[in-house]
């Protein structure tokens, strides 16, 4: 009764409410972010229609530019599904971008390898994708392993590791034992060789002017699993009771440890896929930098989802084309792209900021 | 090797030092309060802008320093808000706030300095003080440095006596490991944070402004270039304690100028790997590896109280 009387009482309307509202929220904050990024192109003199035009040409202007948005939008999405898995046992992976670095050179020194190049059905590119996974999970299970045994925090171990494997890249493509293409002068790049027609990731359509990869059919696929997994499992239900209250997880016989390396495996698994993707879909050729930014981009994707499979591909749709878009601006209206990293930070601040207004009626007393 | 040439490698080495010194001496002082500024590397790269821009068009360096390390502790300001204030994610936030300091000191360098990724500005000469200069051979390469490098050993002695003797260093650490209890004590918590958060703050302005106008006397687009980073790396191997992380500064600054010492002396070692090893070491360390590790309880935990 009381609480039927409690829930009728009129609530306080108030402005913060009215703000703090899970949807309305991110989209106020990257509506003000853009607004700030405009007013940044004024001061900077740019005619505003010009770069208006140049943003979108750069986002929509054409299939070619969509596509591109939408590989990207990919990568950050499965980053941004791994994050949310291990952030519902109450983990913060914060290594999306060492995972798709070891994802990277897993993908490349398998494509590379004549035998997997020669597999029929597909397997060609499979195996190197199913080697990105392995890596990424390996990469992402050692800090679960670390927390598990030691009790190492996550956010430290997952960081150290991802350093380590961007200067993992980079060891691999200056060695000519490891996977730097032949020297054949001085003047040879250090970068991989190019891999095999057969090894790369299919597009969707045979359109050339659409280089959509199937990337997007599996990132929808793993969305409705990931979704599904973390609502209705067994599994998802464990993750959740770990993170709501370890030792109380514990006490109902639920192995925390067990879940920390199996959760922080999963998150790291799918940062080594979206490593697959960028070098078996769009790159071909394994660079030292080549994860440069994605996996940061995609750790702030799931942080700014707030555990919602939905917000997720919003937030991956959001910055894949923001990025796209700004890289197009630099070059047809000449506005530095720094401008997106100014929009970017802003939108990541504010949302993240602002978080304590949605928090704030669960956690605090 | 020579003397001479161990000499200048010793000077190197220290000079690469004295940015994660600066950086990491703060970073400790606020990890020990319980806040984790991911944002250093932010902070840093704004101090070296704003310095270097600044110490151009007064044609004073010290006037640089100044606005250098006033604009890093505005970031360090804008992380205390976020962290203390709305209680948001310190990892997210500074992650956040380090692709701000990018965005802004990338686009301003461009306004400013026109379409250059590098560009030289006047800064402080070097200075070597009386005696240690005059030594034969170490004299000249390792003592002659630029007057901020021993203002980091001053500083390094100034936070060992304040957290070791104080009522300060007390506080900071009862806030970093039950602030709960330390509310109860009639401690503010959150103004105690504020504080380690602006200390950190002011001094990544240091090491910000000693890279821009004191060692290189140039900006270039993200010249921080990690070591901010490498700062946190050096707190968590040094196990929030300060002789360690200190010392981690030190063989961190050797690292890098391995990288280069190593390479004309005809050794082969990969150089990824002497780069990544501020974080390998770092891994070894907080997996146990190297004796128990323990960091300040509440590190990273929003305190919801006032």
């Amino acid at each position: 009764m009381s609480l039927a009387a409690a829930s009728r009482a009129p609530r306080r309307i108030s402005v913060g409410a009215f703000l703090a509202h899970p949807v309305l929220l991110p989209i106020i904050a990257v509506a003000a972010a853009l607004l700030l990024g405009l007013l940044l192109i004024v001061a900077l003199g740019t005619p505003v229609a010009e770069a208006i035009e140049a943003f979108i040409r750069g986002a929509f202007g054409n299939s070619y530019s969509v596509a591109v948005s939408l590989n990207r939008a990919v990568v950050l999405a499965l980053v941004g599904l791994g994050f949310i898995i291990a952030n519902r046992a109450n983990l913060t992976n914060v290594g999306g971008e060492g995972q798709i670095a070891v994802g990277g050179i897993a993908a490349t020194a398998l494509a590379l390898n004549s035998v997997v190049a020669g597999l029929p059905l597909g397997l060609a590119f499979i195996v190197p994708i199913i080697g990105a996974v392995m890596a990424g999970a390996a990469w992402g299970g050692i800090a679960g392993v670390l927390k598990a045994r030691v009790g190492t925090n996550e956010v430290i171990s997952t960081l150290l590791l991802s350093f380590i494997a961007v200067w993992l890249v980079y060891w691999s493509v200056q060695s000519v034992n490891l996977l730097r293409r032949p020297m054949t002068s001085t003047a040879t790049l250090p970068e991989s060789l190019r891999i095999p027609a057969e090894t790369r990731l299919p597009y969707v359509s045979d359109n050339p002017a659409f280089p959509l990869t199937i990337g997007i059919i599996i990132v929808s696929v793993l969305a409705v699993i990931v979704a599904v997994v973390l609502a209705r499992s067994v599994y998802g239900f464990r993750l959740r009771a770990v993170g709501l209250n370890a030792v109380a997880a514990a006490r109902a016989g639920i192995r925390d440890g067990r879940i920390a390396i199996s959760a922080l495996a999963v998150a790291g698994g799918f940062g080594g896929l979206a490593g697959a993707m960028m070098l078996l879909g769009e790159q071909h050729v394994l660079k030292n930098g080549f994860s440069s930014g994605y996996g940061f981009d995609g750790l702030v994707v799931g942080l700014l989802a707030r555990g919602s499979v939905v917000g997720v591909i919003a937030g991956a749709l959001l910055f894949g084309f923001l990025r796209s878009a700004g890289i197009t601006m630099e070059m047809l209206a000449g506005i530095p792209s720094a401008l997106v990293d100014i929009v970017q930070g802003v939108i990541v601040l504010s949302i993240a900021g602002a978080a304590f207004l949605l928090d704030r009626r669960g956690t605090s007393r | 090797m020579t003397w001479e040439l161990f000499a200048v490698f010793i000077g190197s080495s220290i000079r690469f030092a004295i940015p994660l010194l600066f950086a990491s001496v703060g970073e400790l002082v606020s990890e020990r309060g319980g806040v984790l500024n991911m944002s250093l590397e932010g902070m840093m790269l704004t101090a070296a802008f704003v310095a270097a821009a600044t110490s151009q068009a007064f044609g004073d360096p010290m006037m640089g320093l100044l606005c250098g390390v006033i604009a890093a502790m505005l970031v360090a300001l804008l992380q205390a808000f976020l962290s203390n204030t709305l209680r948001a994610n310190q990892i997210v936030t500074g992650i956040g706030i380090n692709i701000l300091a990018i965005g802004g000191t990338t686009l301003a360098l461009r306004e400013i300095f026109g379409a250059r990724a590098s560009v030289e500005v006047s800064g402080f000469g070097k200075w070597s003080p009386p005696l240690l200069g005059d030594i034969p051979i170490f004299g000249g390469p390792v003592f002659t440095q630029v007057w901020l490098a021993y203002l980091a050993i001053a500083l390094v002695a100034g936070v060992w006596f304040v957290l070791r003797y104080t009522a300060i260093g007390v506080v900071i650490a009862a806030v970093g490991e039950d602030p709960q209890a330390a509310r109860k004590a009639g401690i503010s918590v959150v103004a105690v944070r504020y504080g380690v958060v602006l200390f950190a703050g002011f001094t990544c302005g240091l090491g910000g402004a000693f890279l821009s106008i004191g060692d290189l006397q140039t900006f270039t687009e993200n010249m921080i270039n990690g070591a901010g980073y490498i700062a946190i790396a050096a707190v968590i191997f040094g196990n929030w304690k300060l002789g360690r992380t200190v010392a981690a500064c030190f063989v961190f600054g050797t690292a890098t100028a391995l990288q280069y010492q190593l390479p004309a002396m005809g050794v082969n070692v990969p150089n990824a790997l002497l780069i990544m090893s501020p974080y390998l070491l770092a891994l070894i360390a907080v997996a146990g590896l190297a004796g128990r590790q323990r960091a300040p309880t509440a590190l990273t935990v929003p305190y919801w109280g006032r």
